[in-house]
């Protein structure tokens, strides 16, 4: 868990920008301008939603050592507030801003925009893979499209196996369904095949992953299918 | 088995939801009922922890429960069949808060929340960022922290922890398994808030359960003078 105090040993700079809430009124519209752009660019946008401390940061961390060396990556951390996120990947090595929505509840592909501005004038490279890692909410995030290539959503086992029941959209917005802190399955009445039935019952296609960002289980898989899809995109 | 109704309601972009949330709070007054607000993330245990306070408060007083989910109606009829009492799941149509309006119209439904109940307690829609942007009109604001959600969340959500009266911090029985600093959460929460009353609880065993039951018999009797 990251203190309040951490010192900064990464030689990236920690850079905290403050979103401006967006004026568009067809955010649709305005994703899939940013989507094609990023298309062009050859940058896989990855949004990345959960609610609040299911290991969002904590997958990305363990994702690191497959992705290192195969692709060049960054990571956007949204938060109403705080800058601990940015300041941990940053001590891992993993470029990356801290984008502050100001209280706002989501972020929208206007926010992402500017967030992509900010990561990119830290990074001399185009990137292949850019991770956005949205604010820690099941309900709003989900009904905002940001122009990403993948939507992924984690759901931590403390959490419950019911939630793609209570919180119906993300499940449906999302192509791939990441389950952690499966090395805590004993403490917990976690059921997979409800979970997975619920999941399914709202998008018959979503992907489902179960890892342990903690031990490193099932990691490997994960990181693979990242990788797959950013080939896939940046084709 | 309890009785579950089902209210759909939808936003009021209009409404002045301070005036609204006032009114709500003053015609509860009046009425005797003290109402409480549950707020917290997904999962963190909020229907569990109804489910285990209820009983134990069942005898003394007369509750009420009022759910708010996006769609389903799982949590209302988890309270009423594990409770007995009766539970009204309100739909608000896939918003990501409630607000007083929505309390108002919702109890203008059922008169029996104010008039027949001296507890009225609100679950929230789990989420730890708009809820907490809005007066419900509730007497009391209670938030759960859950230990495999991490000691930094009062740093992430500032809002959330500021508005409330009680942090309860649940799923203690699970600490071994998660690095969670208790006094690092507290340091945060009253950083925030210094007034904020912190409790240990583990709804799943029942550890610290009788301290939240005192919080909730003295936020009641506290209203109950209000009255008088």
């Amino acid at each position: 868990m990251a203190k309040d105090s951490d010192i900064i040993r990464s030689e990236l700079p920690l850079r905290i920008i403050e979103l401006k809430e967006s004026v568009l009124e067809d955010n649709n519209k305005d994703a899939q301008e940013l989507r094609e752009t990023l298309r062009s660019r050859k940058t896989c946008l990855i949004n990345l939603m959960s609610g609040p401390g299911s290991g969002k940061t904590s997958t990305l961390l363990a994702l690191q050592p497959y992705l290192e060396g195969r692709i060049r990556w960054g990571v956007m951390e949204a938060d109403i507030d705080s800058d601990v996120d940015a300041k941990t990947l940053l001590q891992a090595g993993i470029p990356a801003v801290q984008l502050h929505t100001g209280g706002m509840c989501h972020l929208d592909a206007d926010m992402t925009r500017q967030g992509l501005r900010a990561l990119s004038s830290i990074t001399d490279t185009d990137l292949d893979l850019v991770v956005l890692e949205n604010i820690g909410n099941l309900v709003c995030p989900a009904e905002f499209d940001t122009g990403a290539a993948v939507n992924m959503t984690i759901l931590s086992v403390p959490e419950g196996d019911d939630k793609p029941a209570k919180y119906p959209l993300m499940y449906e917005a999302c192509d791939l369904m990441v389950i952690n802190k499966i090395d805590a399955m004993a403490v917990f009445d976690f059921d997979k095949e409800k979970v997975e039935r619920y999941a399914k019952l709202r998008n018959p296609d979503i992907r489902i992953f179960y890892i342990s960002a903690k031990t490193g289980e099932g990691v490997a898989a994960l990181a693979e299918e990242i990788l797959a899809q950013v080939t896939k995109w940046n084709a | 088995m309890a009785a579950v109704r089902t209210i759909r309601i939808e936003e009021n972009v209009l409404a002045d939801n301070d005036a609204s949330a006032a009114a709500v709070r003053s015609m509860l007054t009046a009425a005797g009922t003290t109402m409480i607000n549950f707020m917290s993330s997904p999962g963190s245990g909020k229907t569990t922890l109804l489910t285990a306070l209820i009983p134990a408060l069942k005898d003394e007083m007369r509750i009420r429960v009022m759910d708010v989910d996006i769609e389903s109606a799982l949590d209302a009829q988890r309270v009423a069949d594990a409770t007995g009492v009766e539970a009204l799941q309100i739909h608000n149509g896939g918003l990501c808060h409630i607000d007083a309006d929505m309390v108002a119209r919702a109890l203008a439904q059922y008169p029996q929340a104010v008039t027949d109940t001296d507890l009225l307690i609100l679950e929230n829609i789990g989420n730890l960022v708009c809820p907490a942007e809005f007066d419900t009109g509730a007497h009391k604001n209670v938030m759960i922290l859950s230990v495999p959600e991490g000691d930094d969340k009062p740093l992430k959500y500032p809002l959330m922890f500021s508005v409330c009266d009680l942090v309860l911090i649940n799923k203690i029985d699970t600490l071994a398994y998660f690095d969670f600093n208790i006094e690092a959460a507290k340091q945060r929460i009253r950083r925030l808030n210094p007034g904020a009353e912190i409790l240990c609880v583990s709804a799943k065993t029942g550890e610290g359960l009788d301290a939240v039951c005192d919080w909730v018999r003295k936020a009641c009797s506290e209203q109950m003078k209000v009255r008088i």
